[in-house]
């Protein structure tokens, strides 16, 4: 609940009401004319109050979702326009929901009246209220769940922030980009040794080049080329042989060339091994928390770019392994060890060559993040013009039925040119940025070259070769450096994709296993619904208060309007959703506490929507059990009618169904589901319009089928026609949310209610058109 | 099969009577100036008359509340079904009075606050934060990033969701300043 400021309880006194009087509070968050204002609500056990305030002054900033909604604003001390109801004058309170928001309502003797208006942010706080104002209005005490509301909002665990989204448990604070580094590094704990010999690997190649400079400049032209007597001696060579000196130069040069391509080649091998199982690994563990997660996560996501999540995201995550991650070692350590010897060598054509490294240091940091944003904005176009290739192949059928194929071209154009605008101005900054970064490598190496002429010349004692040896330093700076600005954009383009995957990986799944879960051996299928409250939208329920009870081995038929929440109802028992309020019981245990594996092999489905995976006709009947013998899946099949169909077509049962093979009708599609409930051989069977798709004929025949698989079985069966639902030993009218009626077939018949209504009007219509 | 969805079936059984309900339901019935009286309420809404039955509080929506607010107003029972009285071809069919009854009432159903003013957008972790100036004052909100946060309406015109489920809306992107725009970038 709200709490109200220290002013606003004093201001409150003066009309007698004292704060131990306050029974809950709420705040409507925008006034009459729309402006950011509060008005608080408070309900006493005889008053309702309004105190509303003026709006708030500007320089106020209004807080809407995503940001703590719960600090009051002390701030606030004048004084607020008060209004008060009695509560007997009131019969109702209630809500108007409008389209970013609400308004509070009152039922009274005189008609509606408006108490005020809110943000859809106040819904909750709202719906509340007005649940505590009903109770307090019975004369009921209210419970501390009725105050406070039972789904709490989270905090971050590490930093106390509140959750942006309080259903993606992820703190943006915590989550930063440094710790998606480390956890994509994460993947290579297991091959330390690999890695430890990557390194060495790294180090040798790395020193090595830092020798060839010094080889190629100040040896060859201060000590070869210049005779120097001294590096004969020390190697020992006859004197004045300074051909041999050179040859042995040259040999040396070439075997450090030698041994830096064995290296590499080493190094790639090692790589090779490595990457391609850490991608599989990070592939594999995407697919399988996609795989945990609850139905709603696929609902509220497009497939197409679910696939591109992870097929594309993972590949870019693993070219970055591959051909950035070991580099990032080399060319730090090139790039530190260089600097050393440059400083040693000669300490101002060392700074004169570094000079410039802070500007691309600049340079990377100003224009980084718009490359970032640049990127990110590149994949979601793909990914757009990915889903929308998907929906229009599903969806080719009704597009060349209704000839709009120009027009699908032209929607696509449309996508198209989005990602290659989107492309482009990847290209032109990236394009920028690349210029001006060697643009200030160039002026760096002009810088050197100049600088070593002016100091040659005046003869201060700097040689040919030293120079020569710079400058290859400065060259061989170079790579590593570019490597490092393109390694800004590579990490970036990898971390955006990093973070998605992990973004899918961290997921919590809305519906978990308990902890501990009860796993029984036997589930007779006694089914028991207690108040069971569910909206898949906060504060939108769809079913309200629902409560039945099945004896094991009942059929149930349920009856209601399409979108009456019927399907929402048999998906919570099988528990693809969980209920917001109220419990469900099979065999007196609570849903939530049964084991998955227990619940699921207990619960059977034939929907509306049949899904046939690709595999064969038998394996997609032995779904659910798939150690069934041949003989099991036959007889399920003739028990669902399928097995006439499967015999005539030319591999039987071994035919190969799903997207490269053969198409089934919807009927066909239907008659393999009910097979395979009927194969799983649940307890609790829950038929929902399993018939929908089939003609008469084969609905009668399959009817018949499931008249079989029902016996024993506690049943629940969705059907539109009446007719189907004769042999159920109770049904349930859903109409509005709620339960309106309930009783045998006979019952309700007799009560000539909405059941009786629908009932007549079916047979008439049906008569009306000869069907029966 | 007769679509039963769609029948009111509270009121008793009457195959005669159930019949000219699903026949209403087929005809599209439009309240003029001539045959429909709107009222103000004392509560802050709006009761009507008409073909001789008085609601006491009507629902005003709009068909198509983005490219056409004015016209094809669908007046709606105040009850949870909300079934259809009428439709008001143009608000401007009607008198002045009438029609601006009608209007405050869809600019409260409709309230959205329109963004004048791109004070600050960040993007964190697949959230984008938003600070802007909007018609009713300065607010801050939080965003999805990716998904459908922002729709586009038209080339200029935009509509953000935040994690409440409360809107927003750009009526004219180029008529916010080129820093403003590119603060947006990332959505549009």
């Amino acid at each position: 609940m709200t709490k109200l400021t220290k002013s606003l309880k004093q201001y409150l006194e003066k009309y007698d009401i004292a704060s131990d009087d306050i029974r809950i509070s709420a705040v409507l968050d925008v006034n009459e004319n729309f402006g950011f204002s509060d008005t608080y609500l408070v309900l006493t056990a005889d008053r309702l109050v309004l105190a509303a305030y003026e709006e708030r002054k500007p320089g106020h900033v209004h807080q809407f979702g995503g940001y703590s909604r719960t600090e009051l604003n002390e701030e606030q001390t004048d004084m607020p326009a008060i209004r008060i109801y009695e509560l007997e004058n009131i019969e109702k309170l209630a809500v108007i929901r409008e389209i970013s928001g609400g308004a509070l309502y009152a039922e009274t003797k005189e008609g509606d009246i408006r108490i005020g208006r809110f943000t859809n942010s106040r819904m909750g706080e709202v719906q509340r209220f007005i649940g505590a104002f009903d109770k307090v209005k019975k004369g009921e005490e209210l419970t501390k769940e009725d105050i406070e509301g039972k789904n709490k909002m989270e905090c971050c665990p590490k930093c106390g922030l509140l959750y942006p989204d309080q259903e993606r448990k992820i703190c943006p604070k915590c989550m930063d980009k440094k710790s998606i580094m480390l956890r994509v590094l994460g993947y290579y704990k297991p091959y330390i040794p690999q890695i430890i010999i990557m390194f060495l690997c790294y180090f040798a190649t790395a020193a090595l080049n830092l020798v060839w400079p010094y080889l190629s400049g100040t040896v060859l032209y201060d000590r070869v080329l210049a005779k120097d007597e001294s590096l004969m001696e020390f190697l020992n060579l006859p004197a004045g042989k300074f051909t041999l000196l050179l040859g042995v130069l040259v040999l040396g040069m070439l075997s450090a060339k030698l041994t830096l391509l064995a290296i590499e080649i080493l190094q790639k091998v090692l790589t090779a091994r490595i990457v391609p199982k850490i991608v599989a690994r990070i592939k594999e563990q995407v697919f399988t928390s996609m795989g945990k997660l609850s139905i709603s996560f696929y609902n509220s996501r497009q497939t197409g770019s679910l696939m591109t999540r992870v097929l594309g995201d993972a590949e870019e995550v693993t070219s970055f392994c591959i051909d950035g991650v070991p580099y990032v070692f080399i060319n730090v350590f090139t790039i530190i060890s260089t600097c050393i010897i440059m400083f040693s060598i000669h300490p101002l054509m060392a700074i004169v060559s570094l000079v410039l490294l802070p500007f691309l240091t600049i340079i990377s940091y100003k224009m980084m993040p718009r490359l970032w944003s640049f990127y990110g904005r590149r994949h979601r176009a793909n990914r757009r013009l990915n889903s929308q290739m998907n929906d229009n192949f599903t969806g080719a059928r009704v597009v060349k039925a209704f000839g709009q194929e120009d027009m699908e071209i032209k929607r696509f154009g449309k996508r198209n040119s989005g990602v290659r605008d989107a492309e482009i101005s990847v290209a032109v900054y990236d394009n920028k940025y690349y210029a001006l970064y060697s643009a200030v490598e160039n002026i760096s190496a002009f810088m050197v070259w100049g600088l070593g002429a002016v100091l040659i010349l005046n003869g201060s004692g700097l040689e040919l070769g030293v120079l020569i040896t710079f400058a290859g330093y400065v060259g061989q700076l170079n790579g590593p450096l570019d490597f490092m600005s393109y390694l800004f954009r590579w990490v970036t383009n990898c971390l955006n994709c990093a973070q998605r995957i992990f973004e899918i990986v961290d997921a919590v799944p809305q519906v978990r296993e308990s902890e501990n879960p009860i796993r029984p051996d036997y589930i007779r299928g006694d089914l028991k619904l207690e108040n069971v409250t569910f909206g898949y939208e906060p504060h939108k329920p769809v079913l309200k208060n629902i409560n039945f009870e099945i004896k094991a081995g009942e059929m149930l038929g349920i009856v209601g309007r399409s979108g009456a929440g019927k399907s929402t109802l048999v998906n919570l028992i099988s528990r693809l959703y969980d209920a917001d309020e109220g419990s469900i019981y099979i065999d007196g245990i609570n849903v939530k506490d049964l084991g998955f594996k227990e619940l699921r092999r207990s619960i059977a489905m034939v929907s509306q929507e049949t899904y046939i995976f690709m595999g064969t006709v038998a394996e997609n009947i032995a779904y659910a059990r798939p150690d069934a013998t041949r003989k099991e899946i036959i007889e399920a099949a003739i028990q669902a009618s399928a097995h006439d169909f499967i015999c005539k077509m030319p591999e039987g049962y071994d035919t190969m169904l799903g997207s490269s093979g053969r198409s089934l009708s919807g009927g066909e599609k239907q008659r393999i589901s009910i097979a395979r409930a009927i194969l799983a051989n649940p307890r609790i069977l829950i038929l929902d319009e399993a018939t929908s798709a089939v003609d008469t004929e084969t609905e009668l025949a399959i009817q018949e089928s499931l008249e079989k698989l029902v016996v024993g079985r506690t049943t629940l069966s969705i059907a539109h026609r009446l007719s189907t639902l004769r042999n159920a030993d109770r049904l349930i009218v859903i109409d509005n949310k709620e339960i309106t009626e309930s009783g045998t077939h006979e019952e309700l018949i007799a009560k000539k209610g909405t059941f009786y209504k629908l009932m007549e009007l079916q047979t008439k219509a049906l008569a009306m058109r000869g069907l029966e | 099969m007769v679509d039963l969805n769609d029948l009111n079936i509270d009121e008793d059984f009457n195959e005669e009577q159930m019949r000219a309900e699903s026949d209403d339901l087929l005809e599209l019935r439009y309240l003029t100036k001539d045959n429909a009286v709107f009222e103000r309420t004392k509560g802050g809404f709006v009761s009507l008359e008409y073909a001789g039955k008085k609601y006491d509080r009507v629902g005003v929506y709009r068909t198509f509340p983005i490219t056409e607010p004015e016209e094809y107003i669908s007046i709606r029972e105040a009850d949870e079904k909300a079934r259809e009285i009428g439709m008001v071809e143009a608000l401007s069919n009607l008198s002045k009075d009438q029609a601006d009854m009608l209007r405050e009432q869809l600019r409260i159903r409709y309230y959205m606050p329109v963004i004048e003013k791109v004070i600050d957008v960040k993007e964190e972790y697949g959230y984008a934060y938003f600070q802007v100036k909007t018609n009713y004052g300065v607010c801050r909100f939080t965003t999805r990033m990716g998904g459908d946060a922002v729709i586009a309406l038209s080339d200029c015109r935009y509509q953000i969701t935040d994690l409440d489920g409360n809107r927003y809306e750009i009526v004219d992107l180029y008529k916010l300043s080129v820093n403003e725009r590119k603060k947006l970038d990332l959505f549009i």
